[in-house]
C-alpha cells in the first residue's frame, strides 16, 4: 500500500473496516455465532460501540469529505475501494496513468465513474 | 483447505520480545511485512477488536482478528511469548501462543470464517499448548500444521 497515504483517506478506510466489521456482526449470523460462542461477545453491545466509534471518526473529517462519504453511503457500503493496476476496483474502471500515480499521496482521490474514494492496495 | 496452507515462515515468531498487550499486536502485525501506515491502521482495528472483548480464549491461546482493507488476501502469522503476558483472557491465565487473522472485507475466498473456526477447535486440543511449547523451530511450527492440524 502506498506509504505517503493523505491523513482524510486514513480516516475514510478506518470508517470502511469499521463498517464492515459491524456489517458481519449486525448481518453475518455465523460471524455473530462465532464471536458470541467462541469469545462471549455481547454483540449487540459491540455494535452500538462500533457505531460510537464510526461517529467520531466521522466528526475528524473534513466537511466537504463527509459530505461525499454521506451521499455514497445512502447508495452502497463500499465507498472505499482499492485502486489496483491502475483499475477502480469498484466499478473496475481502468484511471488515466496520470490519476492512478497520484492516488492516495497529495489528496484524497476519487474514481471518474463510480465516484468512490481510491487507495493503493497493498 | 488446511491450516498449514495459511503459514509461511516468516510469518512466525518464536521469541516475541513485547511485554504488553499492545506490544504484541504491533510484533504480530509486524511479520506481515506491510508498509507502516497500514500497520498503523490495522493496529487500531486490532485493539478496536481487543476492546469489544479479549481474544485471549484460554489455555494460554489468544486469536486477535479483524478485516481491514490494508490487506488484499487473508493473512495469518504466529508469535510465541515463552514468558507469557496478560492479555485479558478469558481465564485470566497469561497468554503464550497468538495466531494473527486478517481478512479483507470482500474476500473472493471466503476462508476468514473457516480458518478462525479451525484455529479455535485446535485450540481447544488437550495437548495442543504443549505442542506449540516444544517448536524449536520454524519449520517444525510447520510441520506440526501438516502433520497434526485439525483436517
Amino acid at each position: 500500500m502506498n506509504g505517503g497515504m493523505h491523513p482524510q483517506l486514513e480516516l475514510l478506510l478506518q470508517i470502511q473496516d469499521l463498517r464492515s466489521q459491524r456489517s458481519e456482526l449486525a448481518e453475518g449470523e455465523v460471524a455473530r455465532a462465532f464471536e458470541e460462542q467462541e469469545f462471549g461477545i455481547d454483540v449487540d453491545e459491540a455494535i452500538g460501540r462500533l457505531d460510537a466509534k464510526i461517529d467520531e471518526i466521522r466528526a475528524e473529517l473534513e466537511p466537504p469529505i463527509r459530505r461525499r462519504l454521506d451521499r455514497m453511503t445512502r447508495g452502497s457500503d463500499r465507498t472505499v475501494v482499492p485502486l489496483i493496476n491502475g483499475v477502480c476496483y469498484g466499478c473496475f474502471t481502468a484511471l488515466p496513468t496520470a490519476e492512478s500515480a497520484s492516488v492516495g499521496r497529495q489528496a484524497v482521490n476519487s474514481c471518474g465513474n463510480c465516484g468512490r474514494f481510491l487507495y493503493v492496495a497493498g | 483447505m488446511e491450516l498449514s496452507d495459511f503459514f509461511y515462515r516468516d510469518g512466525i515468531e518464536l521469541e516475541l520480545q513485547g511485554e504488553t498487550k499492545d506490544e504484541i499486536l504491533k510484533e504480530l502485525i509486524a511479520l506481515l511485512g506491510l508498509d507502516e501506515k497500514s500497520e498503523n491502521i490495522l493496529y487500531k482495528m486490532l485493539k478496536r477488536r481487543e476492546n469489544l472483548g479479549s481474544t485471549g480464549i484460554g489455555r494460554g491461546i489468544a486469536i486477535p482478528h479483524c478485516r481491514s482493507l490494508v490487506v488484499s488476501k487473508l493473512r495469518v502469522a504466529f508469535g510465541r511469548k515463552p514468558q507469557g503476558i496478560d492479555f485479558n483472557a478469558i481465564d485470566n491465565q497469561p497468554v503464550h501462543y497468538f495466531f494473527l487473522i486478517v481478512a479483507p472485507p470482500l474476500e473472493v475466498s471466503n476462508q476468514y470464517l473457516p480458518v478462525l473456526g479451525r484455529l479455535a477447535q485446535f485450540a481447544k486440543e488437550p495437548d495442543t499448548t504443549r505442542r506449540l511449547e516444544e517448536v524449536a523451530s520454524p519449520e517444525e511450527f510447520l510441520e506440526l500444521f501438516e502433520q497434526q492440524a485439525p483436517r
